[in-house]
């Protein structure tokens, strides 16, 4: 049952993070791609219609932590105070910046709004890498006091740590470039013209930054928490998530080579599933790592709701995962092909 | 340092729900009309229900931007601030937290986006689906925040693991407590009443400005006739309904709610009066007689135990506050039937639209039902004190112990400055919306305003 749960909480990120990963990238690049006000409006046309799904994939992840591993949100959650509402209030920023811009038809109403557009996307980038990072490499957990954790401390990634050093930097600057690519890769899929162009040119060279950056990180990884790659090594459905990431890699610069832009997208999906899904396989049953002891850290078995309460989680939970992607494939359906100013605007006539 | 803590923790969450809580009672309550719209106008083809449906989507599609970036801190909250609360009781009330993302939003959510951004893409049928999908997922939402809610009222369906921690025993009691099934008809109709008023309120101002404005004269239909069986319906049967609950559970709160210090048979409802906590008595209070020990038990005979008859420890902490919050909303709702009675009777003579004065009420009586709905939710949440949940827990054992006042304060008077900008742009764009509109020929200025873009 646990097990279960730990699978089901993976499932849940990895679909937000593919999700509205492209939604960050693609508001970071609003600037570099979209030049004019046409074009910002065709970007954000190109994301209007589901971004709030999207989110919605973070709101679920937070239920299923809450209901399956009360002990790890009741840890994590106060020990990230501040950093948390950081991400609470730019997810209000970017969600109205979304919605409000084409209510009013004038340019210094939407280059405040595309501002506060771009800026909040790649700040969500950056706070959700940095989340990541501080995932993996842990936390200073220890019987007795309640953890807070500082921004930063000493930059180390052992004993004391704070939210911020070169591990968890690293993290944030590969998030931002990776899912840059992956927001890319989608604008190329859904625009046209000019929009079109750029995007492709962008995808090209941000993956190719997210190969380099790749690399670096599973160094940096590989000295931060070797425990992970000994697990990696051990079990099964590690195997297949690193599967599922290399296969995200190759048919991503498969794609860019032959042009093949979906190719190219479904692969950069696959990796930022296999990412996180490689992680969470390898590293289980551990989910908040102490820096200062493993012995301190929470894991998915003292960490999770009793069993009764899991199972009957476990019934209800698949039926509404059906349903979801059921209205998905009725609304994707209608979204299918590129967005054209002309059908797709806050404005029916 | 701990009981500053708690307080500001507990304003945190107050000041956010209630402001969450503005916009989904709009959702809500306008929902349903739209479906309305949209299906009369697939059956008739009338175009004046396709124009209606428009405006009231485009002002949905504000409403609930508004009302998803706003809920989203709502729920990491629990995690935030409320962690010892949800550690103890993460297996109960994080299912109905769970299901209502994986059920309610993303049904929600999925459809939103297609019924604010898409009538061309999907065309009339598809569009009419994305209107019922969004009244259904919202209307689903709203159920299991208020199993969430009225487990914390009332809890049933629970028993306690190994820990002491709440864990699941059986889910129809959960989802089917009595108390969960009456706070949804109650709340459910509270918030028609919102999406009435508001509906009615715009119609009002329209045909004020022109008499012989279509629009106008369609919303004042729709929201008068909504609004009189809403209102109807929050008194009878459902907030009778609610206030038995709380004699019969919440003794204290329900004695809080009326300023009842002494207790007794035949006891007396007060319509106007000031608690005086200190010396237990009701300053200058004008009673009716027996009406409580009636409206309360059915009977006039039937004991209502005052304050006097608790332990101190287990009154609300607040009670010149519970009191308030109490007449405010059933005086509201009092006058709310005899203001939507009285535009029904005039529609039907006929009259509606010729009475300025009548209009002028209706017009401007738009933010009373957000008054009675938060009134209403802080006679609940703060009969429920001093327990987080009734009588298992309490509330001074909830909150992060990690977090201090000063923390908690200053993301509260972040919230503070971002909801206060935020309130100012949703009011400028719902504005500019009805507005808008309110011209007969505002396709021909939106058709000019499209060339300019
Ligand atoms: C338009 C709003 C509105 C109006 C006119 C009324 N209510 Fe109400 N009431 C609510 C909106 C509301 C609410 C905000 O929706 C509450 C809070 C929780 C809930 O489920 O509904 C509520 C709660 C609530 C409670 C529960 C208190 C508790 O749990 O401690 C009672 C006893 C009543 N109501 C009774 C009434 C009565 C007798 C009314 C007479 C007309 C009335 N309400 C009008
Ligand atoms: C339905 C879901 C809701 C849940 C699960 C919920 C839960 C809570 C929690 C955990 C607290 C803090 C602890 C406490 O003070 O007891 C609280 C306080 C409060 N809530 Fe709610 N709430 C809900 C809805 C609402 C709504 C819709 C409103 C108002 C519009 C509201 C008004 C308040 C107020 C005023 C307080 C402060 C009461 C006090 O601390 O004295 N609540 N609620
Ligand atoms: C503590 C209590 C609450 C929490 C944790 C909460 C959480 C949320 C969240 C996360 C969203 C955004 C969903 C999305 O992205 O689509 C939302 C929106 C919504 N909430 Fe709440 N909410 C609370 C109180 C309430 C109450 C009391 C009601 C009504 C009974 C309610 C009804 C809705 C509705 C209908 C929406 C849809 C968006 C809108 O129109 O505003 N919520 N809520």
């Amino acid at each position: 049952m646990v097990e279960l749960w730990f699978g089901i909480l993976t499932v849940m990120i990895v679909f937000f993070i593919v999700l509205d990963g492209w939604d960050f990238g693609a508001g970071a690049l609003h600037y570099i791609v979209a030049g004019n006000q046409e074009e910002r409006r065709a970007l954000i046309a190109a994301l209007g219609p589901l971004w709030s799904w999207h989110e919605v994939w973070l709101v679920g992840t937070g239920g299923v932590l809450f209901v399956a591993f009360p002990r790890v949100l009741a840890t994590a959650f106060p020990a990230y105070y501040l950093a948390l509402f950081l991400v609470l209030w730019t997810l209000i920023l970017r969600g109205i910046s979304l919605e409000f811009r084409g209510h009013i038809p004038h340019s210094m109403w939407r280059s405040f709004w595309d501002f506060v557009f771009a800026v909040s996307n790649t700040t969500l980038a950056v706070l959700f890498g940095t989340a990541f990072g501080n995932l993996i490499r842990g936390m200073p957990l220890a019987p007795g006091t309640p953890l807070s954790l500082p921004l930063f401390t000493d930059f180390g990634v052992r004993g004391k740590v704070g939210i911020l050093d070169w591990y968890t930097l690293s993290a944030a600057v590969f998030a931002v470039v990776c899912l840059s690519a992956h927001g890319a890769s989608y604008l190329s899929l859904k625009t046209e013209s000019e929009i079109h162009r750029r995007s492709a040119r962008a995808a090209k060279v941000l993956w190719a930054a997210t190969a380099v950056l790749l690399a670096g990180v599973s160094l940096e990884t590989f000295y931060v928490r070797p425990e992970l790659f000994a697990g990696m090594a051990a079990r099964p459905a590690a195997w297949v998530m690193l599967a599922l990431t290399a296969g995200g890699l190759i048919a991503i610069f498969t794609g860019l080579h032959s042009g093949s832009e979906l190719l190219t997208f479904r692969g950069g999906c696959a990796l930022i599933a296999g990412l996180p899904g490689t992680a969470a396989a390898s590293l289980f049953p551990v989910m908040l790592h102490s820096t200062l002891g493993p012995q301190y850290s929470i894991t998915a078995f003292n960490g999770s709701s009793d069993v009764s309460s899991l199972r009957t989680a476990a019934y209800w939970w698949p039926i509404a995962f059906a349903f979801a992607l059921t209205y998905f494939s009725f609304i994707g359906r209608h979204y299918a092909g590129r967005v054209k100013l002309s059908t797709d605007t806050q404005r029916p006539y | 340092m701990t009981d500053d803590a708690l307080f500001w923790h507990r304003i945190h969450f107050a000041f956010t729900i209630v402001f969450h809580y503005l916009f989904p009672q709009l959702t809500m309550g306008v929902a349903w009309f739209l479906v309305g719209w949209k299906w009369l106008h697939l059956r008739t083809g009338d175009a004046r229900y396709n124009n209606a449906a428009r405006l009231w989507a485009r002002m949905f599609g504000i409403n609930f931007a508004v009302g998803v970036v706003t809920g989203i801190p709502m729920e990491f909250q629990f995690g935030t601030n409320w962690s010892e609360f949800s550690r103890y009781a993460g297996g109960v009330i994080g299912q109905t937290l769970a299901m209502e993302g994986m059920f309610a939003f993303l049904l929600e959510s999925a459809f939103i986006g297609a019924l604010v951004w898409g009538e061309k893409r999907l065309g009339p049928k598809s569009h009419f689906i994305a209107a019922l999908g969004v009244a259904v997922g919202s209307w689903t939402s709203g159920y299991f925040i208020l199993v969430t809610n009225a487990f914390m009222q009332y809890p049933s369906g629970h028993s306690f693991a190994a820990d002491g921690s709440l864990r699941l025993e059986s889910m129809s009691r959960f989802l089917l407590s009595p108390w969960a099934l009456v706070q949804f008809c109650h709340n459910q109709a509270a918030a028609l009443v919102t999406g009435s008023f508001a509906i009615a309120s715009v119609g009002a101002f329209y045909v004020l400005r022109n008499a012989k404005s279509e629009q106008g004269r369609l919303f004042l239909k729709w929201g008068t006739a909504g609004g009189l069986l809403a209102s109807v319906l929050v008194a009878f049967p459902t907030g009778d309904q609610q206030a038995k609950l709380v004699a019969r559970h919440q003794p204290p709160a329900l004695a809080a709610m009326e300023g009842r210090f002494d207790s007794g048979a035949m006891a007396d409802i007060t319509l106007i009066g000031q608690p005086d906590v200190q010396n237990r008595r009701l300053d200058n209070p004008i009673r009716v007689p027996g009406m409580l020990s009636f409206l309360a038990f059915g009977t006039f005979h039937k004991d209502v135990p005052g304050l006097g008859a608790f332990p101190e420890n287990t009154w609300p902490t607040n009670i010149e506050l519970l009191y308030y919050s109490f007449h405010v909303m059933a005086g509201l709702g009092t006058l709310f039937i005899a203001l939507m009675g009285l535009a029904t009777i005039q529609r039907i003579r006929g009259r509606l639209e010729s009475s300025e004065t009548l209009l002028w009420v209706l017009m401007l009586a738009f933010p009373f039902p957000f008054i009675a709905n938060t009134a209403g939710w802080m006679t609940t949440e703060l009969g429920r004190q001093p327990w987080l949940i009734y009588g298992l827990f309490r509330t001074s054992q909830g909150y992060s112990k990690a977090i201090g006042s000063g923390e908690a304060l200053f993301t509260l008077i972040g919230f503070t400055g971002l909801y206060f900008l935020l309130g100012l742009l949703y009011l400028l764009l719902i504005g500019r919306e009805i507005m808008h509109s309110a011209d007969e020929n505002q396709y021909a200025v939106l058709a000019m305003e499209k060339a300019a873009w």
